[in-house]
């Protein structure tokens, strides 16, 4: 008995010495003053804060890694940033409201968040804006004015993905049936944006755009949802993330029947099954764009420049057979 | 357990003496929930037939049973644990953690069976932990689940340095075809292996000693003690049983996605329950047939797949879901006090 207990309590110990040795976690603080930071004693220091909607989609681990980019050529220039990535285990409104708050009384200098929904940390995010915290959206803004935004343009994203799908069906003599679509959370303000453009290219077709089917971004349940409408002879798929294009492509992949699909988000999976032809186009986003502008142009506001509330495009590629060789 | 009248006994009795199969069947305890719960299923089916008759289709229903088998599967390890008169919360996060370690040794180009193995053996290593948290220090076993449960799941966000995996690869598609794509005589691999594995643990629930040791500690668990069963390891076998059944449903899930997933199963424990409950399993430990967990399953399987052949809007769904299996649980209820007020008229009739 006491050696299973002294065995169990060294276990213990030696397993938080190793968590907390692992810095890739993102609310572990890098303190980035690389290099060439040395010199001026009156050297420019920030505290900036990166709050996205979750810590475990490859798009925010790009995001993350932007900003560390920007942070350390900040640094070169002799600007120190103390830089931390917070983000919740899941998209949840709560959690994402904890974690601005955190921000605030860590003593921020400036925020850059993606909001998980349009208005429900609208409350603690005036209160940033009140303590003087500078604030920057990236890839999904709320309604709260900031001093600048940085984000796909998602309706433009979506009508660019539906005009490829069009043409496709279009080139495969299909001109009706019905279209699924599988989205991510009906209170997820890029998604629903990249749900509507795609649908707006389809009006005035003979084409039938069924119900959303939201899946939550989880692949599993995205496949299941997929694979009933392909049963149910739809023509043609739609997945607005990159969970929901994992799951689309995995079902067209099991079916064996000539679905076209299109996706978000060019993860390994994805442009897997885009070498397969399971899905012939994801929509890539430039999500490491985001995160060095944004953080350049969060150190620009703090440094007294007025951005005026300047929305960016950061744009995206399609990504499809013949360039799917790159984004591997 | 309702004390029912000594007519019911003899009548219980006779019925199990009685040449016809049918009645003998539904003289074994337990089975009552389990039949109400499949008229349910049958209704459920047939209105999701009328509403769209692509659902009965012969490629949907292939895709049914596959898409029932993760909550099958999950269903049977918990139901080994409700009859013991415990819960096990620690089975999503299990899961995720089987799908996580699997996908990232098959990213490294590890053979995918000796991946599968070793996520595996992780999986029975928290089993064996649970049962002994619960059963030697005398932990709640909501509590020790729980602890379980974060760390199994900090465990699957710790493998691959916090990232989702990368696709687990072309060298893997022997793999994702056993556990999800392949079919062998008509039906997926998975509801093979999912069949297989329920036929091997209801055998060991209902015909083996060990199986009557579990129904044992859950009904009276100082009872069983002093009848010299090992409350110890009977309650760890169960738990292993639990986490072993997580671990192969993480590993078909990974097969169906081709990468791992560091959500992976959230939220998994308690469609377990649920399948279990609707079966027939008690939560208060010593009832229930692994029968019932097969009715269960499907019924949420049902209420999942049939909703998006109705296209129906998603808050629509989950206020569906939500009174449907309440309705399943309650048709029982109804059945069961009906039963038992009959049998008390009879008595008083007797008595006078």
């Amino acid at each position: 008995m006491k050696k299973f207990f002294a065995f169990a309590l060294a276990l213990i110990m030696s397993l938080s010495l190793a968590a907390c040795g692992n810095t890739a976690t993102p609310s572990a603080g890098s303190t980035a003053s690389s290099a060439g930071s040395s010199s001026s004693a009156a050297s420019e220091k920030y505290t900036i804060y990166l709050i996205t909607m979750d810590q475990m989609d490859a798009h925010w681990q790009k995001v993350n890694a932007g900003c560390e980019a920007a942070v350390k050529e900040l640094g070169d220039k002799g600007i120190t940033i103390n830089y931390k990535w917070l983000a919740p285990e899941t998209k949840d409104n709560q959690k994402q409201i904890e974690n601005i708050e955190t921000a605030i009384a860590d003593g921020a200098n400036a925020i850059l968040l993606a909001a998980n929904d349009a208005t429900a940390a609208n409350n603690a995010i005036q209160e940033a804006l009140d303590a003087g915290i500078k604030l920057i959206y990236v890839d999904s803004p709320a309604s709260v004015p900031a001093a600048a935004t940085l984000s796909t343009n998602n309706e433009a994203a979506g009508k660019q993905a539906g005009e490829i799908l069009l043409k496709a069906l279009t080139d495969a003599n299909i001109t009706s049936g019905d279209i699924g679509i599988v989205g991510v959370l009906s209170s997820t303000d890029s998604c629903v944006k990249r749900e509507n453009g795609f649908r707006g290219v389809f009006e005035g077709t003979k084409f039938n755009l069924r119900e959303t089917q939201y899946m939550e971004g989880d692949t599993a349940k995205s496949q299941d949802a997929a694979s009933n409408m392909i049963n149910d002879g739809v023509v043609a798929l739609y997945g607005v993330n990159e969970g929901s294009s994992v799951g689309v492509g995995n079902a067209v992949k099991d079916s064996g029947k000539p679905i076209l699909a299109v996706g978000f988000d060019a993860s390994s999976a994805v442009c897997d099954l885009i070498s397969g032809g399971y899905l012939i186009a994801a929509m890539a986003q430039n999500p490491s764009i985001m995160g060095h502008d944004g953080l350049s142009a969060a150190v620009e506001c703090l440094q007294g420049k007025d951005l005026g509330g300047a929305v960016t495009d950061t744009g995206v590629t399609a990504v499809t057979k013949d360039n799917v060789a790159d984004f591997k | 357990m309702p004390e029912l009248s000594r007519n019911y006994y003899e009548g219980v009795a006779k019925m199990k003496t009685n040449q016809n199969p049918f009645i003998r069947v539904l003289a074994i305890r337990g089975i009552g929930q389990v039949l109400s719960a499949l008229v349910g299923l049958f209704i459920l089916c047939i209105i999701f037939s009328i509403i769209n008759p692509n659902f009965m289709s012969g490629a949907n229903i292939l895709s049914l049973m596959r898409q029932t088998c993760p909550y099958l599967l999950v269903g049977i390890g918990q139901a080994f644990v409700c009859i013991t008169g415990n819960i096990d919360l620690s089975i999503g996060s299990v899961m995720g953690m089987s799908c996580m370690i699997s996908a990232t040794l098959m990213t490294r180009n590890m053979n995918p069976w000796l991946a599968v193995l070793i996520a595996l053996l992780c999986c029975l290593a928290v089993g064996v932990i649970n049962g002994n948290l619960v059963a030697r220090f005398n932990l709640p076993p909501f509590i020790a689940t729980l602890g379980t449960m974060t760390v199994a799941r900090g465990i699957a966000q710790i493998v691959n340095g916090n990232y989702n995996t990368d696709s687990i690869g072309t060298g893997a598609e022997g793999f994702r075809n056993v556990f999800y794509y392949g079919k062998t005589l008509g039906l997926f691999n998975g509801v093979w292996i999912t069949l297989i594995i329920w036929f091997v643990f209801n055998f060991y629930l209902s015909r083996t000693r060990s199986g009557r040791h579990i129904y044992a500690i859950g009904s009276n668990v100082d009872a069983a003690r002093l009848s010299g069963v090992d409350v110890i390891k009977s309650t760890t076998k169960a738990y292993v049983v639990s986490s072993f059944c997580a671990g192969v449903t993480g590993l078909i899930l990974c097969a169906s996605a081709g990468m791992g997933s560091m959500e992976t199963g959230m939220s998994f424990e308690l469609y377990a329950v649920a399948a279990a409950v609707i079966g027939g399993v008690s939560t208060l430990g010593g009832s229930g047939l692994l029968a019932g967990v097969i009715v269960g399953a499907s019924i949420w399987a049902v209420l999942q797949n049939g909703l998006t052949f109705a296209n129906a809007p998603v808050a629509i769904r989950n206020i569906v879901i939500g009174i449907i299996v309440v309705a399943c649980v309650l048709i029982d209820v109804i059945l069961r006090s009906g039963k038992k007020l009959s049998q008390g008229k009879k008595e008083e009739k007797a008595a006078v």
